[in-house]
């Protein structure tokens, strides 16, 4: 007597050899990408070792022997951006354009208008209203009041 | 040979940390069950090992998702259960529909040894078995051959738990009574 279990492993088991095949070709693949994954993470530590390198360098010859220098210079750029942004416009809260005044947007019309006036081309007379031209018709059709 | 109703200790853990040595014993300890259920589903030997070496590199592959690392048995074979149902979809063959039969009994006391087959019946227990419809045949092999719990079965097949039980309980009926039957008949 056989359970059902042994019935049915004991029926494939002549494809176990295929199976083993399978098993190793597939720890194989798991080596592969444990290789990959360190391969990865090595050439990321590489990478950042040598970031670091580099700016320990620059650190070291560029900064810390002029450091009075950068700072005054930081601090000079620090003072522009705080004046810059100071003494910017407002913005409008609905269009998110500068706010302009109605003496500034009214000069500015003005300015547009002469400066239309000015680049306006006038080598090209403009064109003088024709003469027209009067056909005069059959005296049959003429019902004015007869002189006699 | 492990016997399937203890739950042996399994190096998930190492596995999951890409140990090949892990890998390998996961694998060995899975391989002749995982095709044994697989080929009993597609019935094409070939198919069934490119299914059993799809669903390997697929557990490699995904070892993140399992949440549970006592439950890699049927989480691995739900992955194979996945393959198998993505077979029968490129070969455009329709599962057959679930056999709703009816209400099942809510516990089963019998596990999957309680049915003994005599050595002369075998083969008729192996065709009965292909007789079965899908679903049922799935949940029996999955009994059959790992002794997955109700809610494992469920698990595996994305089948409701109620629909796992009736399909466990009227596939084992129609089989036990076939088998009686033929003793009767050899009597």
């Amino acid at each position: 007597m056989k359970t059902p279990r042994e019935i049915l492993l004991a029926r494939h088991r002549a494809a176990e050899p295929r199976l083993d095949a399978i098993r190793e070709s597939s720890v194989a693949a798991v080596c592969n990408r444990r290789v990959s994954t360190d391969r990865t993470n090595e050439r990321r530590s590489q990478t950042a070792a040598t970031m670091m390198a580099i700016w320990r360098v620059l650190w070291h010859e560029l900064i810390l022997p002029a450091r009075r220098t950068w700072a005054g210079l930081a601090a000079a750029w620090l003072v522009l951006l705080i004046v810059n942004f100071s003494q910017r416009e407002p913005l409008s809260s609905t269009t998110g354009q500068p706010v302009r005044s109605p003496v500034v947007m009214m000069s500015w019309q003005i300015q547009q208008r002469w400066m239309n006036e000015l680049l306006s081309d006038r080598s090209i007379p403009p064109e003088a209203e024709r003469p027209r031209t009067m056909v005069p018709g059959p005296r049959t059709e003429n019902f004015g009041p007869v002189v006699v | 040979m492990l016997a399937v109703a203890e739950r042996e200790q399994l190096p998930v853990a190492r596995a999951r940390a890409g140990e090949p040595a892990a890998w390998d014993a996961l694998f060995r300890r899975y391989q002749l069950p995982l095709y044994a259920y697989v080929f009993e589903l597609v019935q094409d030997e070939q198919t069934s090992l490119d299914l059993v070496q799809e669903t390997f590199i697929a557990a490699v592959r995904h070892i993140g998702s399992l949440r549970d690392d006592a439950k890699f048995g049927s989480w691995l074979f739900g992955i194979a259960h996945q393959k198998c149902i993505q077979q029968w979809r490129k070969q455009d063959r329709r599962e057959t529909p679930a056999d709703e039969i009816g209400d099942a009994p809510d516990a089963f006391a019998d596990g999957p040894d309680d049915l003994l087959i005599r050595q002369e019946q075998e083969a008729e227990f192996m065709e009965l078995l292909n007789q079965l419809p899908l679903p049922q045949r799935s949940v029996l092999l999955l009994h059959f051959v790992e002794d997955f719990s109700l809610e494992e079965i469920a698990q595996i097949t994305g089948a409701q738990l109620g629909t796992v039980k009736s399909r466990l309980h009227f596939a084992k009926r129609s089989l036990r009574k076939i088998l009686e039957d033929k003793n009767e008949d050899a009597a």
